[in-house]
C-alpha cells in the first residue's frame, strides 16, 4: 500500500487501464519497453526498433528525407485549411487569395503552404544529392531510388500546379508556357514531330482540339476548365500519387536492409 | 500443341470415354480466346472512356469573330495595338494590305510587345523577335507568327474570324482571306 | 573600388564567360582522372574542402549578396519575395556539397591507410531507434517548423496583379525550380527542351544505379572511388542545373536579354540576335547556292552531323578511348549510357553553337515540326 503511494504521477499514468489500452508497453523505460514502443505503435513502426549508429547522426543523413515528408504532411494540413476560403474560378480565385490573407485573423496559412512548398523543393534537393553522395542508390537500392526520382518530379509538378491557383500574372503566363511545352510533344501533341502523321487521308486526328494540351487545359485556351483541372490534379490527383509513391518509398527503405552504411 | 490438335481426329474420341462436363483441350482454347478478348475490350473500353472525358464537347470559349472598325482607319506601316488586350490580335497596315496578326508567340505562347522604335515584336518569356510582318528573325521561336482571317463586312467594318489561321511555313499568307488589299 | 569590382562581376557574370569559366574550372574541383588531381591538389584547390575553404565560401556568397543588397539594380532581383528561395538554395547547396565533399576527402583518406569509414560501426552495436532516433526526428521537426512560421511571418507570399491574358509581365520568368528548363527552351526546340530533355532527365536519373557499377562507396561519403561517376553527376547538377536556376534568377532581365546582376534593367537594350540554321549556313554562305527545295537534301548535312554524334561517335569512343569500359559494363549498358550522357554534353554544345555562331537548329524542318 505505502510503496503504491510513492510511484510518480507518470508511473502510475503508465499504469492506468486507459493508457495501456493504447501504448500496450507502458511508459518506455527498459530496453525491452523502448524496442515496444516502437514496434507497438503504427506511425513509429515505419522506423526499426535497434539502427546502426551512424544512421543516427545528422551529419549523416542531414535528416532531409524526414523533412521532406514533415513537409509533406504540413502542405497537407494547410492545404486543405486553404480550401475552405478558395474558389477555382476565373472569377474568384485571385480575390479569394486575398481575402484569405486579409480578412482572416492570423492569415499566415497562406505564407506557411507557399514558403513550406519552396522549401520541400530544397529538402527533396537535398535529400537527393545526400542518397548520391553517400552512394546509397547502389544495389540493394536502386529501386528505391528510382521511386525517389518520381517522387521529385511529382514534389515539382506538385508545386508547379500550386503556383497556378492565385491566378494572377505569375499564373497564367507559367500554365501558358507550361502547357504550351505538351503541344509539342512528338506524336500527340499538335505541333509536335510526328503529328501530322497520324492522319486519315486530309483529316488530322490530332489538332488543338484533340491532343495532350487540350486534355490538360479542358479546352483550346487557357481559362475556366484549366483553373480546375490544375486544382484538382493539386488538391487531390498528384497528392494521391505521391502518398502511395512515399508508402512504397518507405516500405523499401526497410525491405532494402535500412538506412545505407559501410559494411 | 498445334500439332497435336491437328493430328488428332475428334472421331477418336470414343462416346464411352467422353465426360460430358469435362473441358477438353479444344474448349479450353476456345474459352482463353473468348476470356483475353473479353478482358481485352473491358480494359481498353475503360481506358478510353477515361481519355475520352478528359475531351468535353461543348466549349465555354470567348467569341472568336470580332469587328475592327474601317479599314482607313489605319495608316501604313503601322501596328494597331487597340486589338490586342480584348481580341489578342494586332491589326498591322503595310504598304499595300491590312492583316490581322496573332499575339500568340509561336513559341510558347506567350504575349510579345510591339517595340515601335526598334521596329519589332519582341517576346518578354525566352525573348523571340518578329518582325512587323510576322516573321521571326531572333530567339527560339520555330516559325512566323500567324494570321487571321480577315474580310470586310457589309456595314464595311473589317471582320476578323479567329476560327481560321493562316500559317507562313505552309504558304498560306498567299491566300486572299489572310489579309485585305488597299 | 566597389564600382571597379560590380563592374568585373558584371562581366564575369555574362553566360558566356561564367558558364565557360565554370565549365573548365569544374574538372580541376571534382577531378575525374589522376591529371586533374595532380593540380587540383598542387595548386591547393583540395582545400576547399577544407575547414578554412568553407568560412572562404561562405564569406564570398555573403559578401556578393551583402553589395548586392546596398546595390540599386540588384536589391531589386535580390529582394524579390519568390528570389528568397534561391539566396537559400545557393546556401544549402553550398553547405551541402562542401559537407560531403569533407567528409567524402577524411574517408579516402583513410580507405587509403587501410581503416574503415568514418560511417562504420560495429553491426552489433546498435542504438535504439526510442529514443535515440525518435526524439532527433522530433527536435529536427520543431525546429524546422519554427523557421517556417518566422519564414511565413516576416515575408509575406507574393501576389502579382490579377492574370492579364494580354499582356505578359517581361521579363516573365517561370517558378524558380524550373528556371533551368526556361533556359534550356532558349536554345532548343519545345519538343526537345520541354518533353524529350525532361523525360530523358527522369529516366536518365533513374537509370543512374543500373549504369553505375561501381560496387564502392555504398553507404558512406567517399569521392576518389567513384570519381569519375561523381564527376559527371556533380557537372550536370551543379552546373547544367542549379547554375542555370542562377542564371536565370539574376542575369536574365527584360525580353529575357542577359544583364550583369548589378546592370541596370533597360527594356530597350538591344542586342542582335539573328539566328541562322545550320543548313542556310551551308548551302547559302558556304556553297552560295540557294536553298534545295527537297526538305530531306536541304538538311541532310544536319542529319549526317545528329548520326554522327549520337550514333557513329559512341561507336568510335568504344573502339578505341573508351574501349575497356564498354567491355567492362557491357552494349545495353553503354548504350544508355551514351544516349543520356551525349544528350546532356549537347546542352552546353548548342548553347556554345548559338553564342558563337548564332546557330539555331541543326536540323530546321518547321514543316513538320522537326527543329534539332
Ligand atoms: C517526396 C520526397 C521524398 C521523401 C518524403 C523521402 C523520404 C525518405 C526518407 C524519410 C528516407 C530515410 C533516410 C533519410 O531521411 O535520408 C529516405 C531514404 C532514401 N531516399 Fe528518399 N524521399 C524523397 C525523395 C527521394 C528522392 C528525390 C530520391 C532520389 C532521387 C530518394 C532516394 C532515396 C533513397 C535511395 C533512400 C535510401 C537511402 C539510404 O538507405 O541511405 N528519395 N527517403
Ligand atoms: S514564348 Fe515567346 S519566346 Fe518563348
Amino acid at each position: 500500500m505505502e510503496n503504491k503511494n510513492k510511484k510518480s504521477f507518470l508511473e502510475r499514468m503508465g499504469e492506468s487501464q486507459v493508457w495501456k489500452s493504447i501504448i500496450r508497453s507502458g511508459v518506455p523505460r527498459s530496453r525491452r519497453q523502448r524496442m515496444q514502443a516502437i514496434l507497438g505503435s503504427v506511425f513509429l513502426h515505419l522506423h526499426p526498433a535497434r539502427i546502426p549508429k551512424h544512421a543516427v547522426k545528422i551529419g549523416y543523413t542531414w535528416c532531409m528525407g524526414g523533412l521532406s515528408f514533415f513537409l509533406f504532411i504540413v502542405l497537407t494540413i494547410t492545404g486543405i485549411l486553404l480550401m475552405f476560403y478558395y474558389r477555382p474560378t476565373v472569377e474568384y480565385a485571385y480575390t479569394d487569395i486575398i481575402d484569405m490573407t486579409e480578412q482572416v485573423p492570423l492569415g499566415i496559412m497562406r505564407e506557411l503552404h507557399r514558403w513550406g512548398a519552396h522549401a520541400m523543393v530544397l529538402t527533396v534537393w537535398l535529400h537527393m544529392l545526400r542518397v548520391f553522395m553517400t552512394g546509397s542508390y547502389k544495389p540493394p537500392r536502386e529501386f528505391n531510388w528510382g521511386v525517389g526520382v518520381l517522387l521529385m518530379t511529382l514534389t515539382l509538378f506538385l508545386s508547379f500546379t500550386g503556383y497556378l491557383l492565385p491566378w494572377d500574372q505569375l499564373a497564367i503566363w507559367a500554365i501558358t508556357v507550361g502547357t504550351n511545352m505538351a503541344r509539342a510533344h512528338p506524336f500527340i501533341g499538335h505541333e509536335g514531330p510526328g503529328a501530322s502523321l497520324l492522319a486519315i487521308g486530309d483529316i488530322n486526328l490530332v489538332h488543338a482540339g484533340s491532343d495532350v494540351r487540350f486534355a490538360l487545359l479542358g479546352g483550346r485556351f487557357v481559362g475556366e476548365a484549366s483553373l480546375l483541372r490544375f486544382y484538382v490534379l493539386h488538391c487531390i490527383g498528384v497528392p494521391f500519387i505521391v502518398m502511395i509513391l512515399m508508402a512504397v518509398h518507405f516500405w523499401r527503405i526497410r525491405k532494402d536492409g535500412g538506412i545505407s552504411g559501410p559494411l | 500443341m498445334t500439332e497435336d490438335i491437328k493430328t488428332t481426329p475428334p472421331a477418336s474420341v470414343s462416346p464411352a470415354e467422353k465426360d460430358d462436363n469435362a473441358l477438353g483441350r479444344r474448349g479450353f482454347f476456345r474459352w482463353m480466346t473468348v476470356g483475353w478478348i473479353a478482358f481485352s475490350v473491358a480494359t481498353g473500353g475503360f481506358f478510353t472512356v477515361i481519355v475520352r472525358f478528359l475531351f468535353p464537347n461543348v466549349l465555354f470559349e470567348p467569341p472568336q469573330t470580332f469587328k475592327a472598325g474601317f479599314p482607313n482607319d489605319y495608316a501604313s506601316n503601322f501596328v494597331d495595338t487597340r486589338y490586342k488586350k480584348k481580341f489578342n490580335v494586332w491589326m498591322v497596315r503595310d504598304e499595300e494590305s491590312i492583316f490581322a496578326l496573332s499575339t500568340v508567340c509561336t513559341h510558347l505562347g506567350c504575349t510579345p510587345n510591339w517595340l515601335g522604335t526598334e521596329n519589332k515584336f519582341k517576346c518578354p518569356c525566352h525573348g523571340s523577335g518578329f518582325r512587323m510582318t510576322g516573321i521571326n528573325f531572333e530567339g527560339p521561336a520555330p516559325r512566323p507568327l500567324e494570321r487571321y482571317k480577315i474580310s470586310v463586312a457589309t456595314d464595311g467594318q473589317i471582320l476578323v474570324d479567329k476560327t481560321k489561321s493562316f500559317k507562313w511555313e505552309k504558304g498560306e499568307w498567299e491566300n486572299a482571306e489572310s489579309f485585305l488589299k488597299v | 573600388m566597389l564600382q571597379t569590382f560590380k563592374d568585373i562581376i558584371d562581366i564575369l557574370s555574362a553566360p558566356t564567360v561564367s558558364f565557360t569559366l565554370l565549365t573548365i574550372a569544374f574538372p580541376f574541383v571534382f577531378p575525374p582522372t589522376d591529371w586533374f588531381e595532380k593540380i587540383h591538389r598542387k595548386f591547393g584547390i583540395c582545400r576547399l574542402w577544407t575547414k578554412p575553404g568553407f568560412y572562404g565560401g561562405m564569406i564570398a556568397i555573403t559578401f556578393f549578396f551583402v553589395v548586392g543588397y546596398f546595390d540599386p539594380n540588384f536589391n531589386i532581383t535580390l529582394t524579390k519575395a519568390d528570389n528568397f528561395p534561391i539566396i537559400l538554395m545557393i546556401y544549402s547547396m553550398f553547405i551541402a556539397i562542401w559537407w560531403s565533399m569533407y567528409q567524402a576527402y577524411q574517408n579516402d583518406d583513410r580507405l587509403e591507410n587501410g581503416l574503415k569509414p568514418m560511417e562504420y560501426n560495429d553491426p552489433d552495436d546498435k542504438v535504439l531507434v526510442w529514443p535515440d532516433l525518435v526524439y532527433i526526428e522530433f527536435i529536427a521537426l520543431i525546429l524546422f517548423m519554427v523557421f517556417l512560421i518566422v519564414w511565413s511571418i516576416l515575408v509575406a507570399a507574393p501576389l502579382e496583379e490579377p492574370a492579364n491574358p494580354a499582356a505578359t509581365p517581361n521579363p516573365s520568368k517561370a517558378p524558380w525550380y524550373f528556371l533551368g528548363l526556361q533556359e534550356m527552351l532558349v536554345y532548343f526546340d519545345p519538343w526537345i527542351a520541354g518533353i524529350i530533355f525532361p523525360i530523358f532527365i527522369i529516366i536518365g536519373m533513374m537509370a543512374i544505379p543500373y549504369m553505375d557499377i561501381n560496387k564502392k562507396g555504398d553507404g558512406y561519403y567517399s569521392f576518389k572511388e567513384r570519381r569519375i561517376g561523381m564527376f559527371i553527376f556533380m557537372y550536370g547538377w551543379v552546373v547544367l542545373w542549379l547554375f542555370l536556376i542562377v542564371i536565370g534568377t539574376f542575369f536574365r532581365g527584360p525580353n529575357w536579354n542577359f544583364f550583369g546582376p548589378f546592370e541596370y534593367w533597360d527594356a530597350h537594350k538591344v542586342v542582335p540576335l539573328n539566328n541562322v540554321n545550320l543548313s542556310e549556313y551551308i548551302w547559302v554562305k558556304m556553297l552560295g547556292t540557294g536553298m534545295p527545295t527537297n526538305i530531306l537534301l536541304r538538311e541532310i548535312i544536319g542529319f549526317i552531323v545528329l548520326i554522327g554524334y549520337m550514333g557513329i561517335l559512341p561507336i568510335i569512343l568504344a573502339k578505341s578511348w573508351l574501349k575497356n569500359y564498354f567491355q567492362e559494363i557491357g552494349p545495353v549498358r553503354y548504350t544508355f549510357l551514351m544516349l543520356f550522357g551525349l544528350s546532356m554534353l549537347s546542352l552546353p554544345i548548342k548553347m556554345y553553337m548559338r553564342w558563337l555562331f548564332n546557330l539555331k537548329y541543326i536540323i530546321a524542318i518547321p514543316e513538320w515540326f522537326f527543329n534539332i
